[in-house]
């Protein structure tokens, strides 16, 4: 196991091991991975065919079902998705989808396999919100169809929290690349640098195109009062950013306080240690037993000695010391350190987007905003906040979409 | 994305895809054989059709399977005879396949005890519908010896009864051989000879896969007792194979019309088939453990790889290997190729010493304080074991040497394999 910011932090399978892994699987009867997979990537099917040998056949499987195919394949909690009703769990333990998944589509790269193919122009445009993996599939299921369509994102680069949030040893900005160049040799155009709100008006947009997919997630780190205005204080969503970016070139002190304790705050504990931050304290407001936090990541920061004080909540802040009280025993604890970075979750930044949200989610029942020609996907719409779902709303509502301008 | 035509004219019929059920419970009656359809087979060849006086009676169990440490299934054993369902059950059966599937083919089988038989048979499965027949010469375990396996083995009954059912049928039909023999070249000119169009091997190799310790009886037992029967699925592809490339080696047989059968799971065994000369493919055992849906991937897998050579037509692979199979005392044995090591790869397990100690020339040698092999060319004979059993697949054919007293040659131009490695 490699434990270095810029390495993937687990390996890849060689074609022995995809074999090993892929005969464990039963090919039972209805492969409940298949109907628990958000994106409909269809495990049963792919595992099947490297079990038969065809590992091209399974990178069809799984790049038609789902674009961003090598991405899920390195970020999903498949302890919560595919992997949860494994029959092969009654023997042992589940089969290791994520990694098999992985295998094929590194196979797929390897052997420069061109699966997508794209219908004749319909004549139609459709602009796209964002460049996280909710705008990124719309767009490619989109243009598959024949539709024109063109991204616009805020940020000098595409990928949303592909590119910005989830660290480099989960995914590297390397296949954050490959997967958008994908998408756009489909003829998905990128305008980056564009802020819809600022840059472009949404008005325009609607007007110019036959119909707008909002997906800007939720792209703001949230903070409370007590942290305002603190130059120890970093927001876990802008430092990550700047982590990645810099390819985990950035000065660290020898102390960091990290305040969180989901994903996201097990993402920034992990990049700290592997920085080679000598002291890293995690407090979360859940108790061990309410965690958040995926398993593998709960995991791989105690591997890397980080210390997790579960079930206290700040109270207050001066400087770099932060005093927090537990939330069911009378138990005060204060914690002074060179470095705060919140993790406290994220926030949609719908500036110049007249959408109305409630709890961070749109207000509407379908893919579209009422009566008119504005649809949305992602972590800003109704269900669970991964990547796999941003896959799947952003397949929704392209699909919507389709239905709406009069495909079949 | 790749897309191929897999069709093929097999026996004058064109088939969708060259995949079949073999004849077998795999195609026992309508709703399986309609299911395989609907599942993407090319073809069906119905369980083996009999006289209507031949009463079947089978045991329970009847199964068997050989494995080999966590692989459960690496051959099969059946003790199972032809058709259970009544002759009329069966024609009805036909009837409604090929009313539904026309464009898929359909394929009977049939086995008789005499010439009437086989004529009353034959005519009985034109009338219903089938495209194609197959005389099941073969299934060793019938209760008969007018029937089956040592029909196959004798081809003067076999011309005999291929020249009945040419007779009363103008249908295509191929005579299915059993690998219970020596050569089978024999009994598949007779057949030819008899009137067959084409031939299908193998049926099922006699054998007993397994003996309870205890009860001291084979597998399976029936009440106390077993018997020797046929031995089907992975393990018996080599013999298939061997006896397949025998009879495109035979000048009589050379341009026959062969369907291949005998261990077919994945495309690559479908492909080894269909490059020793077969036209047509059949499936029992893969089915019979993991289901129709096999057939996805062999499909598939057979487009990429026809992508990959760079062909359009399946019938330009059909018999592409035979002419590198050569007698044993025409290959060049003039070099030995050395086994290299890839000392990144090398985990160090010392498989390929043992191995080459207990099994070959004592020319691995191993230093214990790295835990790493060095082969001893002044030992090595080129043998490759190690390259076998090393599990990272380290060992590939390396430097080429010539032997003493050859005539020189350029033996970079030796074509070798890529790798030793099995998966
Ligand atoms: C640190 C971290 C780790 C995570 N780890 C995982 C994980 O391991 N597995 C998992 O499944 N999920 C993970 N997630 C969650 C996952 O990343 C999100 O659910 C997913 O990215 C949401 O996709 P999206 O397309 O809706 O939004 P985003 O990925 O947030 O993308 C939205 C894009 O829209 C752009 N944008 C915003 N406003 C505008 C505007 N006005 N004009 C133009 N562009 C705009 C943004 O710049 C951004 O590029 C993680 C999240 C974070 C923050
Ligand atoms: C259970 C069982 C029943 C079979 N019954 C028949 C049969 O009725 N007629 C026949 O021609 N072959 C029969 N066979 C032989 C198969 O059709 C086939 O030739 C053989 O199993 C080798 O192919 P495989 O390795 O794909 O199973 C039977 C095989 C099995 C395993
Ligand atoms: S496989 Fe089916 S028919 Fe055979 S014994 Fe089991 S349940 Fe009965
Ligand atoms: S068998 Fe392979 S891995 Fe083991 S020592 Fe030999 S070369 Fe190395």
């Amino acid at each position: 196991m490699s434990k270095c910011y810029q390495d993937e932090y687990e390996a890849g399978y060689t074609p022995r091991l995809v074999m090993e892994e892929a005969s464990r699987c039963l090919l039972c009867l209805d492969a409940p991975c298949s109907s628990s997979c958000p994106a409909g990537t269809d495990p049963a099917k792919f595992i099947r065919s490297v079990r038969f040998k065809n590992f091209k056949g399974a990178a069809e499987t799984v790049r038609i079902n789902n674009v961003l195919g090598a991405i899920c394949a390195r970020v999903c909690p498949t302890e919560r998705y595919c992997q949860q009703g494994c029959s092969r769990s009654g023997i042992d333990k589940p089969i290791d989808i994520g990694r098999i998944q992985r295998y094929i589509t590194d196979f797929e790269e390897a052997t420069k396999m061109d699966i997508l193919e794209v219908e004749k122009p319909n004549g139609k445009k459709v602009a796209v919100i964002g460049s996280g993996p909710a705008g990124l599939t719309s767009a490619a299921y989109l243009a598959q169809k024949g539709y024109a369509v063109t991204i616009y994102e805020k940020d000098a680069k595409a990928g949303g929290y592909l590119r910005n949030g989830i660290p480099e040893y989960r995914l590297p900005n390397a296949v954050v690349d490959k997967e958008i160049n994908r998408i756009v040799k489909l003829g998905v155009d990128i305008n980056l640098n564009t802020r819809v709100g600022e840059d472009v008006k949404l008005a325009d947009l609607k007007k110019e195109n036959d119909a707008v997919i909002v997906a800007i997630g939720a792209s703001k780190g949230k903070s409370f009062e007590m942290f305002e205005h603190n130059r120890k204080v970093k927001i876990a969503v802008d430092f990550l950013k700047q982590v990645k970016a810099r390819k985990g070139n950035v000065k660290l002190p020898k102390n960091v306080l990290v305040i969180g304790g989901g994903d996201v705050a097990m993402d920034v504990v992990t990049t700290l240690k592997l920085l080679g931050v000598e002291n890293v304290s995690d407090v979360v407001y859940e108790e061990f037993k309410e965690f958040r936090a995926s398993k593998k990541e709960l995991q791989s920061a105690q591997e890397q000695g980080v210390s997790i004080i579960d079930g206290y909540a700040p109270v207050s802040c001066r400087g770099g010391t932060v005093k927090f009280k537990h939330r069911v025993i009378p138990a005060d604890l204060k914690i002074k350190a060179d470095l705060i970075i919140l993790a406290i979750g994220q926030v949609t930044d719908p500036a110049g987007i007249d959408l109305e949200f409630e709890r961070g989610e749109v207000k509407s029942k379908s893919y579209r905003v009422g009566e008119s020609n504005v649809f949305y996907a992602g972590d800003i719409a109704h269900g669970e906040k991964t990547v796999v779902y941003a896959v799947r709303t952003g397949k929704e509502a392209a699909i919507s979409v389709d239905k709406y301008l009069g495909g079949k | 994305m790749v897309r191929k035509d897999l069709s093929i004219t097999f026996m004058g019929v064109k088939f969708p895809n060259p995949f079949c059920l073999s004849s077998s419970p795999v195609g026992n009656c309508y709703d399986m054989c309609a299911k395989a359809y609907e599942s993407g087979w090319g073809g069906v060849v119905f369980k083996t059709i009999g006289p209507k006086h031949y009463l079947i009676d089978e045991v329970s169990p009847r199964f068997d399977a050989l494995t080999k440490e966590a692989e459960p299934f690496v051959g099969f054993k059946n003790m199972e005879q032809i058709a259970e369902h009544s002759l009329e059950e069966n024609l009805a059966d036909l009837r409604r396949l090929k009313k539904n599937y026309p464009s898929q083919v359909l394929i009977a089988s049939i086995m008789g005890s005499n010439e009437e038989d086989w004529e009353v048979l034959a005519k009985l499965v034109t009338e219903a519908g089938a495209d194609m027949i197959e005389l099941n010469f073969s299934c060793p375990q019938m209760t008969s010896h007018a029937m089956g396996s040592d029909v196959g083995s004798n081809p003067e009954l076999c011309r005999k009864y291929c020249a009945a059912v040419r007779r009363s049928t103008k249908l295509p039909f191929m005579a299915k051989m059993t690998p219970n023999i020596t050569d089978m070249c024999d009994p598949a000119i007779a057949s030819l000879e008899g009137g067959a169009d084409g031939i299908s091997a193998i049926n099922t190799i006699k054998s007993i896969i397994n003996v309870d310790l205890d009860k001291k009886v084979g597998l399976p037992i029936i009440d106390g007792k077993s018997a020797i029967s046929g031995y089907s699925g992975k393990a018996v592809k080599p013999v298939a194979l061997r006896f397949i490339q025998q009879m495109r080696n035979h000048p009589k047989l050379k341009d026959a019309e062969i369907s291949g059968i005998g261990g077919i799971e994945t495309w690559e065994d479908a492909a080894e088939f269909i490059l020793l000369g077969c036209k047509n493919l059949q499936v029992t055992t893969g089915i019979m453990q993991y289901g129709y849906r096999i057939v996805e991937d062999m499909k598939r897998g057979l487009e990429h790889y026809m992508d990959e050579q760079g062909v359009d037509c399946l019938e330009d692979l059909v018999g592409l290997a035979n002419k590198n199979l050569i007698p044993a005392e025409e290959l060049n044995r003039d070099y030995i190729v050395y086994p290299e090591i890839d000392t990144n790869k090398c985990i160090g397990c010392g498989r390929c010493v043992i191995s080459c100690y207990d099994g070959a020339h004592q020319a691995m040698e191993w230093n214990k304080e790295t835990r790493r092999p060095n082969c001893n060319h002044d030992k090595c004979v080129g043998c490759l074991l190690c390259g076998l059993v090393c599990p990272v697949g380290a060992i590939k054919p390396g430097e080429r040497v010539l032997k003493a007293n050859r005539k020189p040659r350029n033996l970079a131009k030796l074509v070798l394999q890529d790798s030793i490695e099995k998966l």
